[in-house]
């Protein structure tokens, strides 16, 4: 009996603990928010990965390079990706921006402001929420009605907000967070948490107001009093815009390499665009260089002889990759940027510029603004020759040729010349500001393609290759894409939602690349 | 916990008072083979004093008299009578009385049953079946040869993975393979990672590290009902190893050498004639060249394994001693691929204290190390680039010259003439992308038994399971920009998987009148920590100086990952089996497991029960004399799945390495949290029935399943707008039912000849009933490449969607303005990848000293799909491109816009359907294969007549996978680029299948 005790005994201790459970399901390698807590690194930690995250970068290829940056004819790509039935000729295949903001930008940011409330640090809450509206507004201007009122409910359908509503909530909010900043200027709390400016209130503050001007800008047309009233709001503000080169606000790469070298160099799938080719090979633009290399062989650029660059046609008919990779790459410098930028004071000279044509009050001058805006940029790049290209009124935009395949050539349906003309119409001069608003932007590439669906400008060609169908939408011969369908996992998991948003998009409107959003009126700038 | 168990030990040794001084008789009781045999009826002659056997066939009982007569029983043996004369020790060998009937096999934990007793599916095959065809693999060896398994190698050579599937998938987001145990503990079988479309290579498995020579017997317990005692790791079946132990007696060494050849066994068919126009990518020229032609077919090497083991076993009545060498080395098909592997087993065991103790360890060493094992895929891979190739190109000197001098670099870099993301030099690739796998592997565990009382036993285990490994690959600068950076890529990850596990199980068994009782109670802890390490890999990020692949040389922006997930658990678990005149059983079990990855969810602790019955029916009733033996059995069980580690309640992680001046973010934890988690529950229920006919002659044993899982563990993406970005729910229901039929027989049994026969026919049918009630479209399975294996309710597992030609009603399909053809607007099913019936028909045959051994291997229904054949289409390379080029056209039934074409143009049709992301509908072949999987012809020297020391030698000529009845797939189906869920029965341009022959020379001194 002693021995079958001793047994037992043995089985009893055998089965003992279970209290290491919770600590063994622990993975030792994440960080709890507790060891955050130490140095207060727990609300301002997520910052830079926000930041980060306001552009497609892991996944620019798909989100920026195939996207807009090849509709607005950047960059193009050499390679026939899905038998070059793919975004960049209009038939969808990659839609994933839509999650990146909501996945990366939306959910950390709820945390981090429920964080700054129970931490008292309400001003990392201020600064989350501008990340929100820099993030949002960029997603509605791809998508048109997002969800952004609604986010974090726990309903079971999320509604989105239709534009005209979203785009009052944005500048409600922005007013909110602007007299929390300056009630906060001198505050050092972010110094640590941000790459773009160091922890400095006042220059997130002319980020404010510049975004304030970008988001009026897109209403000019469809809702031009509410534009002009936000618009000038934005200009009058104390804190003033991003106005010269040292304000642009520029975001970190976090020490990853700057996609557009990553998708250029390392994996061949990405080359100038012939859209771009077509601009500043005839306009003599001096940033040619610094945003592209030249080509090794003349004899793919025979049509300008003095001008060593070649770029890929939007929308182009490819069969083989290995035809064009010998095409201008993107600049080597791309190579070892540490940021990029995300909103210039280029751009704001040049909505400056635009505003004036509006009459908006405070917005100065317009050729000032106009020259201005090149300048800038051209200093911003490091580019030389900005007076003779600004006194340049003969070079035109000059037709493409591909040395490949003649299918992508086309006749430049630009016109337009660099120096400015008091004596122009404001239609005229619109096209010039946009243009060059185009050209500054590069790699910055969805503002531009706002613009475009607004205002039509700069005058770009149609794709080569138009493969749109039925299945998401078919742009006419005479037309552009005008926006990306919602993704599938809301259009199956929220589909009353979708729908609701769908029909605020007008009668008749489709879930598709064809439906115009609500700021592209499509109807006369002036 | 080890210490605890030598603590417990040294309890046991200290207190053990020694045994009255009595005089009985005792004695171990066995079959003709020396198996021992528990519960055989020890009855004293005229009286009612008796006993059983215990599970190792011991017994002891005290006489009336030392005249007595002691009689042995057992059904399906002729009883023994034996008078006692004076004897202390009566060891007694029964003899068959109808063959098959009494066979004792180990079950669960390693506890020995009798066969007739089992309420559920087993079966179980001799290592020398395994051995017989020389396999390195223990795995590879069983296919075919027990019913409800169906077994998928790698093509990835020597130290490659394997799948096994018993009875269908079951769970979602695992591998649904077996337990693997050895001598009733549980073994680790952690698989590397596998090569999907983009390229990779096999990282292999815990299997390969086995030495085939140590293998006794293996066993295979089909079903849950089987495996309860493991608790929820045994719910998707077990495979029982039973290891060689030494024997008492003469010194036996036994040598055994193997030298096996592979070859290259079938390529696609390729086209040489037509080269491509203006240095494209693509051969789609039409005029004929005359260019190289033996590139592809010179590739390939006959690869070589040679396996060569000794193994030397003996002892005396108190200690056996078993030990094992054995070394094998192989070069694959593939060049430069080679593989390395040592193993050293040694066992011992020794009794205590009048044999009332025993102590046995037994400890497993291995190492291995593979070179350049091949992968698939289209990254850095030399398939792509040796397939591709245009045809025009001089390929014998990229061959000679794949590096050349790069005056910009001062370096050697690659040398090829496209920048296609796919293709490499193959050559560059195999000599200058070095592959290095390691493993170090040790097993090492101790068991002590004793035997507390006569029908009381306590046996306690430890076990340490450890492998160290080693995955350092390197991809020289100036190679494909796509897939490595302008200095090189170095991928390296180094860690540990360690499963301790220690048992104590307390054994009673005794008869009160007709009643017959086993029982355990038992208890076990475990801990596995797997992926215990770190890894790097730069990517495309460059490495500061080129080709120098170490940590120092890592840029700044790098991030070193360390990584570790870790399962403690703990059981109880009883099993009591009644037994009615050796007629009737009764078996009934229930283990409750206490898991860490529930932590914080309450359902950490979670029971679940077993119960099954059996009935020896020709017990019962009178049958024709034809029919020797009937068994009719049933049991119904549950068993409970823990969760993934670290689901419950994550943390946040470093999002990156920050800037060069700054520090990286932190990203957030944006999982819902998940507090109600459940354990996966798997209900299955099975019917079998066993048959002998003729004496044994014949047999059959039926069995049909049927097995619902359910609580799936399901990961969701939240809603964009909830707040989160994806959540875990328990859900789904999903059912496999089939059959298993194995029939034996012996159509002729003479003096000089004697052929025996055996079918192994199993089916399995899955069905997802239900994953989410309130999402009906969720499904598992993400796009891949222009196919998508999707798990969704109402399909079953492994169901293969890809895009299909868009047709019109009439069935023509749709051309474009272009003329070329179009594909469906959606992905629709074509089938499912896993086979309706799998069939393995193994014969030997023995004629005086020669023998042979011809095992036949179908798998029927089911799908494979090629994308190697879609690519060879697009570029023009395959012979069917050639062939339509000399035609310049393909019939098709087609229409464009309203009028009818009957012809296109190859090259139209070919880039259109091919590639990447085309119509895949022209790719998918039927899995359906029929082979010749082994033949076995040897000869049993007569070493009497040579008057040597040798006891026993015999020399065999091996074939494997020699030819195939029937296939239709270009490829192997069967030897599979991926061993894991996704990239079942695909093949992106994996090595082709291959064929194996060789012979083995077997010595026993």
């Amino acid at each position: 009996m002693k021995k079958i005790f001793i047994a037992l005994l043995f089985l009893g201790t055998l089965a003992s603990c279970t209290q290491d459970f919770e600590s063994a399901n622990q993975n030792p390698y994440q960080i709890s928010d507790e060891l955050l807590q130490q140095d207060f690194n727990l609300v301002g930690s997520p910052f830079s990965g926000m930041l980060y995250e306001l552009f497609g970068n892991q996944d620019s290829q798909i989100e920026e390079d195939l996207n807009w940056d090849s509709w607005m004819g950047y960059m193009n790509c050499p390679t026939p990706f899905k038998s070059n039935v793919n975004n960049t000729t209009y038939y969808i295949q990659w839609n994933t921006f839509w999650g990146r903001e909501y996945g990366n930008v939306m959910s950390p940011s709820k945390q981090v402001i429920q964080l700054a409330k129970t931490n008292n640090v309400p001003l990392f809450a201020t600064w989350a929420k501008l990340i929100r509206i820099l993030s949002i507004s960029k997603v509605t201007a791809i998508y048109g009605p997002v969800i952004y009122s609604k986010y974090g409910s726990t309903e079971n359908s999320i509604k989105y907000d239709k534009e005209s509503d979203l785009y009052n909530t944005f500048f409600s909010q922005l007013d909110s967070i602007q007299s929390d900043f300056n009630a906060h200027k001198d505050y050092d709390g972010f110094v640590k948490f941000d790459p773009s400016y160091k922890g400095n209130i006042r220059a997130w503050m002319k980020v404010v107001n510049s975004v304030r001007l970008r988001l009026a800008m897109r209403l000019s047309n469809v809702a031009p009093d509410l534009a002009k009233i936000q618009g000038e709001k934005a200009l009058i503000d104390p804190a003033g815009l991003i106005a010269t080169n040292d304000d642009n606000f520029k975001i970190s790469l976090l020490g990853r390499i700057m996609p557009v070298a990553m998708i250029c160099f390392q994996w061949n799938d990405t080359r100038m665009g012939g859209v771009i080719e077509s601009f500043m090979v005839g306009l003599k633009d001096g940033r040619i260089s610094k945003y592209f290399s030249p080509v090794d062989s003349p004899s793919l650029y025979t049509d300008h002889p003095t001008v060593p660059y070649k770029g890929i046609r939007n929308g182009a008919y490819i069969t083989a990759k290995s035809d064009r990779t010998s095409f201008s790459k993107a600049s080597y410098d791309f190579n070892t940027v540490e940021n990029r930028r995300a909103f210039t004071a280029a751009e704001v000279s040049f909505l400056k510029a635009e505003a004036s044509l509006r009459g908006w009050a405070g917005a100065g001058d317009a050729k000032t603004n106009y020259e201005n805006g090149v300048k800038l940029s051209f200093a911003d790049w490091g580019a030389s020759g900005v007076d003779a290209y600004l006194a340049d009124n003969n070079s035109t935009p000059i037709n493409y040729v591909d040395p490949k395949d003649a299918k992508n050539n086309f006749t430049s349906s630009s016109t337009i010349t660099v120096a400015w003309n008091n004596g122009d119409n404001n239609e005229l001069k619109l096209e010039k500001i946009i243009t060059q608003k185009w050209l500054s932007a590069f790699t910055n590439a969805l503002e531009a393609w706002v613009d475009f669906r607004r205002t039509g400008y700069p005058r770009i060609p149609h794709v080569a290759n138009n493969q749109s169908n039925a299945d998401w939408g078919v742009i006419a011969a005479d037309q552009w894409i005008k926006r990306l369908p919602y993704t599938e996992a809301e259009r199956i998991g929220n589909t009353a939602a979708v729908n609701e948003a769908v029909s605020s998009m007008g009668p008749g409107a489709k879930d598709n690349i064809a439906t115009r959003l609500w700021w592209d009126t499509g109807t006369p700038n002036f | 916990m080890n210490k605890r168990v030598y603590l417990i030990l040294f309890v046991f040794v200290a207190s053990f008072t020694g045994v009255l001084a009595q005089v009985k008789v005792s004695g171990t009781v066995t079959d003709p083979e020396g198996i021992t045999i528990p519960g055989v009826t020890v009855v004293e002659l005229g009286t009612t004093n008796g006993t059983t056997t215990d599970v190792d066939g011991n017994y002891a009982v005290i006489l009336s008299s030392a005249s007595a007569v002691l009689q042995y029983s057992f059904v399906g043996l002729t009883s023994i009578s034996e008078a006692i004369n004076g004897r202390a020790i009566i060891d007694v060998k029964m003899a068959e009385e109808i063959m098959g009937i009494h066979e004792v096999v180990v079950t669960a934990l390693g506890i020995k049953r009798e066969k007739k007793m089992l309420t559920y599916a087993s079966q179980q095959v001799s290592g020398t079946e395994l051995r017989k065809a020389a396999n390195g693999n223990f795995m590879e060896a069983l296919s075919g040869r027990a019913a409800g398994i169906d077994i998928k190698t790698s093509n990835s050579g020597a130290g490659g993975s394997t799948k096994a599937v018993l009875r269908g998938n079951k769970s979602l987001v695992g591998l649904s393979e077996p337990l693997y145990v050895i001598d009733g503990i549980p073994m680790v079988n952690n698989k590397g990672s596998q090569p999907g479309s983009y390229g990779g290579n096999d990282g292999g498995d815990g299997l390969s590290q086995i030495n085939p020579a140590d293998i006794e017997s293996l066993n295979i317990l089909k079903g849950a009902n089987a495996s309860i005692l493991y608790g929820s790791q045994g719910a998707n079946g077990v495979i029982l190893i039973t290891t060689k132990k030494g024997k008492a007696g003469n010194t036996a060494v036994s040598v055994n050498s193997s030298t096996m050849f592979e070859s290259v066994a079938s390529l696609p068919d390729f086209q040489f004639d037509y080269g491509a126009n203006n240095g494209s990518d693509y051969s789609w020229s039409t005029t004929k060249g005359n260019y190289q032609r033996n590139y592809i077919k010179d590739f390939f090497k006959v690869g070589v394994t040679e396996m060569n083991t000794v193994s030397i076993s003996g002892g005396n009545d108190k200690t056996t001693v078993y030990f094992s060498y054995a070394n094998t080395s192989a070069k694959g098909v593939m060049p430069t691929n080679t593989y390395q592997k040592h193993n050293f087993t040694l066992s011992q065991s020794t009794k205590f204290l009048n044999d009332k103790i025993t102590i046995s360890s037994n400890v497993m060493l291995a190492n291995e190390v593979s070179n350049n094992r091949p992968g698939a895929g289209y990254f850095n891979n030399p398939l792509t680039g040796l397939y591709l190739v245009s045809r025009e190109r001089d390929f014998a000197a990229y061959k000679t010259n794949f590096a050349i001098f790069n005056k910009d670099r001062n370096m050697d870099v690659m040398n090829w003439y496209t920048g296609d993301e796919k293709q490499n030099n193959p050559y560059w690739e195999l000599y200058k992308d070095p592959k290095v796998a390691k493993t170090n592997r040790l097993i090492a565990s101790l068991k002590a038994s004793w035997d507390i009382a006569t029908h009381l036993k306590l046996e306690v285990r430890g076990n340490i399971d450890y492998a160290n490994k080693l995955n350092d690959k390197r991809y020289a600068a100036g190679g494909n920009p796509v897939s490595v950076s302008p200095n090189g890529t170095w991928s390296y990850s180094k860690y540990t998987d360690q499963s301790v596990y220690t048992d104590g199980i307390l054994s009673y068994s005794t008869n009160f009148g007709d009643f017959s009782l086993n029982t355990i109670l038992g208890t076990s802890f475990q801990q596995n920590t797997f992926n215990d390490g770190m890894s790097v890999d730069n990517g495309t990020i460059s490495l500061m100086y080129p080709n120098f692949f170490s940590f120092e040389n890592m840029p700044f922006n790098i991030m070193f990952n360390q990584s570790i997930s870790k399962v403690m658990k703990q059981g109880v678990f009883a099993n009591g089996q009644i037994g009615y005149k050796e007629k009737l059983f009764l078996d009934i079990s229930a283990r409750n497991d206490w898991a860490s990855t529930l932590a914080l969810t309450g359902n950490q602790s979670y029971l679940y029960p077993a119960v099954g019955l059996s009935a020896i029916i020709s017990q019962m009733v009178d049958l024709p004399e034809s029919i020797s033996f009937v068994k009719l059995r049933a049991s119904s069980s549950q068993t409970a799945n823990e969760v993934p580690y670290n689901v419950v309640n994550p943390q946040n992680r470093i999002g990156g390495a920050g800037s060069p001046g700054g520090i990286g973010g932190i990203s957030r934890n944006t999982q819902v949290p998940f507090t109600n988690l459940k354990p996966e529950v798997i209900t299955s229920n099975e019917i079998g029935t066993e048959w002998r006919f003729l004496q044994g002659r014949a047999g059959m044993e039926f069995t049909y399943y049927s097995d619902v899982s359910t609580n799936q563990f399901l990961t969701l993406s939240a809603p964009s707008g909830s707040g989160y970005t994806y959540y875990y729910v328990n859900a789904g229901k999903i059912t496999n039912k089939g059959f298993e039929l194995t029939i034996d027989t012996e159509p002729i049994k003479t003096t000089h000849f004697e052929w025996k026969s055996s079918l192994n026919l199993s089916q399995n049918k899955n069905k997802i009933i239900e994953l989410i009630k309130s999402n009906p479209d969720y499904q598992v399975g993400a796009e891949d490449e222009g196919f998508i294996s999707i798990i969704k309710s109402g399909g079953s597992f492994n169901d293969l969607y890809i895009y299909k030609f868009a047709r019109n009603e009439a069935g023509q399909i749709i051309l474009d303005a272009n003329g070329e053809p179009t594909k469906a607007a959606a992905k629709v099913k074509v089938g499912n990848l896993n086979p309706d019936l799998l069939i393995g028909w193994n014969n030997t045959f023995t004629y005086k000293d020669f023998y042979s051994s011809v095992l036949v291997n179908a798998k029927i229904g089911g799908i494979a799909f090629s994308k190697t054949e879609a690519f060879l289409d697009s570029y023009g390379v395959s012979k069917r491109s050639g062939d339509a080029r000399a035609n310049s056209t393909i019939p098709i039934n087609a229409v464009q816009g309203s009028t009818s074409v009957t012809s296109i143009d190859p090259v139209k049709y070919y880039r259109k359907i091919g590639d990447r992301n085309g119509i895949m509908e022209p790719y998918v072949y039927s899995r359906t294969n029929v082979r010749l999987a082994q033949l076995v012809i040897g000869y049993n020297l007569d070493v009497r007549k040579l008057g040597l020391p040798i006891k026993q030698a015999s020399f065999s000529l091996i074939g494997r996978n020699l030819f195939f009845f029937f296939k239709e797939a270009p490829f192997d189906p069967e030897q599979s680029m991926s061993t894991d869920n996704s990239n079942q029965s695909n093949d992106v341009f994996g090595v082709p299948n291959t064929r194996t022959y060789g012979f083995n020379l077997k010595v026993k001194f």
